[in-house]
C-alpha cells in the first residue's frame, strides 16, 4: 500500500536512506531511531509537507507528489506528539474538523458525517465525553481524540508522531493495544514513531528501524529482541 | 436541532439589545427629536425643517457609523486572533492604524506641501491604513510562520510612531491639537455623504469573512494541521489578512483609531456562545460588536451635556479590565 523503492529523504541534504520497502494495510509499524536520524521528517514526507530528494513513494501505487492536496488529506492523517487542546472547542467539534476535506465550502455535515465522526468518537470509547471541552481532558484521553480525529478522517495512512511521549505507562499500554486493533478494524496502515521499544517489542508491533551507522531503514519481522535493536539503532559508533 | 436553544436566544437577545441601543441613541443628545421627524427624514425630507436636517446628516450617520465600525472591528479582531492563534491579537496586530497614524500626522502636522494638499484626515488615513497593510499582505507569503509576521506588524508600528513622534515634537498647536482628537476616535464625523461608500466597503468585508469560515475553524488545528486537512493555508492566510486589514483600515480612516473593541469583543462573543464555530463566531461578533459601539455611543451623547468625550476614553474604559481579566484567568 505504502510503497519506497531508492528514497532519499531531508530537507536539503540526505539525512535517510530508504532501499525498498512496502509497508502493508491492516498493519501497525513502529519507527524507532535515535534522535536526529529523521523521523520526524520521513513522516512529514510523507505527509508531503517536504517533498523527498530522491526516489519513488507509492500510495496503492500511485506515486505521492503526483497526489492532489485534497486527494492527500483524503488518504493520509497525522496525529502529533502533543494535542493541548483548544478553549471552548468541544470533543465532537473537535472530531468533526477531520471531515473538512469532505465537505463543500461552508463545511456543511451530513448524514453519513456524523455518523463517521459519531463512530469514530465510540471506537476510542470517549462518546460520553463528546460535549467536553478540549482543555478539560487529561492528557490520554486527548491523545485518544487525536486519534478519534486521525480516524474520522477515513484515510487510507495513519501516522504518529511519538504519541506516547507525554502519556503515563497506563495510557501507553492501551494507546498501543487501541492502535494495533484499529489497524485491523479499519483496514489501515498505521506508522507511529516511538522511543518506548520494550512496550514496541512486547507489543508485537513490526519494526521499522533507522540503522544509524548506515542511516538506512531497515525493515524487521516481531521478535527481535531489545539488546539487537539497540545494537542496530542506538549504538553511537 | 431545538429552534429555541441558547444560540438561537442569545442571537436574539443580541439584537434586542442592538434595537434598544439604537433607539436610545437616536432619542437622547441635545435636541429631542420625535418618531415623526425620523420617519420624515426618512422617507419625506426637507431640509428646511430644523429637526429633520439633524435627523439626516448627523443622527442617522452617527448611529450607522456606530453600528458598521463596532462590527467591522469585531470581525476584523476575530480574523486575526484565529490565525495568530492568541485571543490577545486585535485589528491592529498587523500596524494598520500605526500606517493611518502616520499618514494622518503627516497630513495634519508635518507641514510638507505633498501631504498637506487638500485631501482630508479621511483620506490620509486610508492611504497609510491601506499601504501598511499591502505591505504586509506581500510579505505575508514570504515570511513563514505567523510569529514573524506578528514580528513585522510590530517593528512596523514602532517605526511609524517614532515617526509620529518626531512630528508631533515639531508640529504647532493647532496640528497638534487636530491630530489628537483624530487618535481618540470619533463616530460623529462621518457624514450622509461617506457614509455610503464607508457601508458598502464595510459590507463586502463581512461579507467575505463569512466566506472563510470553514478555513478559519480548520486554522484553530494551528497551519501545519490546516495543511494536513487540505487547507491552502499560504493563500487563506493572504484573504484573512486582506479581509481583516480592508476592515480595520475603512473603519480607522472613518472614525480614527478605536482601541479595545477587535480585542474584547471576539473573547466575550466566544465566552456567551460556547463555540469555536466561525459561521456562528463571525455572526455573534458582528451583532455584539455593533450593540456595544450603540451602547458606548448612547453612554457618550448620555454625558456630552456636562464634557465632550472621546469615544476611545469609553471603550478602552471597558475594554482595558476586560484584557487584564482575561490575561489573570489564563494565568
Amino acid at each position: 500500500m505504502l510503497g519506497f523503492e531508492d528514497v532519499h529523504i531531508g530537507y536539503t541534504k540526505k539525512i535517510l536512506g530508504i532501499q525498498n520497502l512496502q509497508l502493508l494495510k491492516g498493519n501497525c509499524y513502529a519507527l524507532i531511531g535515535a534522535n536526529g536520524v529523521g523521523k520526524s521528517t520521513l513522516l512529514k514526507t510523507i505527509c508531503g509537507q517536504i517533498s523527498a530528494i530522491d526516489g519513488k513513494i507509492t500510495l496503492n501505487n500511485q506515486r505521492l507528489h503526483t497526489m492532489s492536496t485534497s486527494e492527500k488529506s483524503k488518504a493520509i492523517a497525522f496525529v502529533d506528539t502533543h494535542f493541548r487542546g483548544i478553549d471552548f472547542l468541544s470533543v465532537y467539534e473537535y472530531v468533526a474538523l477531520a471531515r473538512t476535506p469532505y465537505t463543500n465550502f461552508l463545511g456543511t455535515l451530513h448524514e453519513n458525517d456524523h455518523e463517521i465522526i459519531a463512530s469514530s468518537i465510540q471506537k476510542l470509547g470517549l462518546w460520553s465525553k463528546r460535549d467536553a471541552v478540549t482543555t478539560e481532558l487529561s492528557d490520554g484521553e486527548r491523545q485518544l481524540i487525536s486519534i478519534a480525529r486521525a480516524i474520522a478522517q477515513t484515510p487510507n495512512v495513519l501516522l504518529m508522531d511519538e504519541p506516547t511521549a507525554f502519556l503515563d505507562y497506563g495510557n501507553r499500554l492501551r494507546l498501543i493495544e487501541t492502535v494495533q486493533q484499529l489497524a485491523k478494524e479499519q483496514d489501515i496502515c498505521i506508522v507511529l514513531s516511538s522511543h518506548d521499544i520494550e512496550l514496541c517489542v512486547q507489543s508485537q508491533l513490526e519494526l521499522l528501524l533507522i540503522d544509524y551507522t548506515s542511516r538506512m531503514l531497515i525493515s524487521t519481522k516481531a521478535g527481535v529482541d531489545i539488546s539487537t535493536i539497540i545494537e542496530i539503532s542506538f549504538k553511537q559508533s | 436541532m431545538h429552534l429555541i436553544n441558547r444560540r438561537n436566544f442569545l442571537f436574539l437577545l443580541i439584537a434586542l439589545l442592538l434595537v434598544c441601543a439604537s433607539v436610545l441613541a437616536l432619542f437622547s443628545g441635545q435636541f429631542n427629536l420625535s418618531f415623526d421627524t425620523y420617519w420624515n427624514a426618512a422617507f419625506a425630507y426637507n431640509e428646511n425643517v430644523q429637526g429633520e436636517f439633524i435627523a439626516r446628516e448627523f443622527r442617522f450617520p452617527r448611529l450607522i457609523a456606530a453600528i458598521i465600525s463596532g462590527s467591522a472591528l469585531s470581525v476584523s479582531g476575530l480574523l486575526m486572533q484565529t490565525l495568530f492563534r492568541n485571543p490577545l491579537a486585535g485589528p491592529y496586530v498587523l500596524g494598520v492604524n500605526s500606517g493611518a497614524s502616520l499618514m494622518v500626522a503627516l497630513f495634519t502636522m508635518s507641514g510638507i506641501p505633498f501631504f498637506t494638499q487638500d485631501i482630508g484626515t479621511v483620506s490620509s488615513a486610508l492611504i497609510g491604513g491601506l499601504a501598511s497593510g499591502l505591505a504586509i499582505l506581500f510579505l505575508s507569503s514570504r515570511v513563514k510562520s505567523g510569529v514573524s509576521l506578528l514580528l513585522v506588524g510590530l517593528m512596523i508600528a514602532s517605526f511609524c510612531s517614532a515617526i509620529v513622534s518626531v512630528l508631533e515634537s515639531l508640529s504647532s498647536e493647532t496640528g497638534l491639537k487636530r491630530f489628537t482628537m483624530w487618535t481618540m476616535g470619533s463616530i460623529q464625523h462621518v457624514s450622509i455623504d461617506q457614509i455610503g461608500l464607508f457601508v458598502a466597503l464595510i459590507g463586502l468585508g463581512l461579507g467575505l469573512s463569512l466566506l472563510v469560515a470553514k478555513p478559519l475553524n480548520v486554522l484553530l488545528l494551528g497551519e501545519n494541521a490546516a495543511f494536513l486537512l487540505g487547507i491552502r493555508v499560504t493563500n487563506i492566510r493572504f484573504i484573512i489578512i486582506g479581509i481583516s486589514i480592508l476592515l480595520a483600515s475603512v473603519v480607522t480612516a472613518y472614525c480614527g483609531p478605536i482601541a479595545f473593541v477587535g480585542l474584547a469583543i471576539p473573547n466575550i462573543t466566544r465566552m456567551l456562545f460556547k463555540t469555536q464555530n466561525h459561521h456562528i463566531l463571525l455572526i455573534g461578533s458582528a451583532l455584539l460588536g455593533a450593540t456595544f459601539m450603540v451602547t458606548v455611543d448612547c453612554i457618550s451623547l448620555l454625558v456630552e451635556p456636562i464634557a465632550v468625550i472621546p469615544i476611545n476614553v469609553f471603550t478602552s474604559f471597558i475594554g482595558a479590565p476586560f484584557v487584564l481579566f482575561i490575561i489573570l484567568k489564563r494565568l
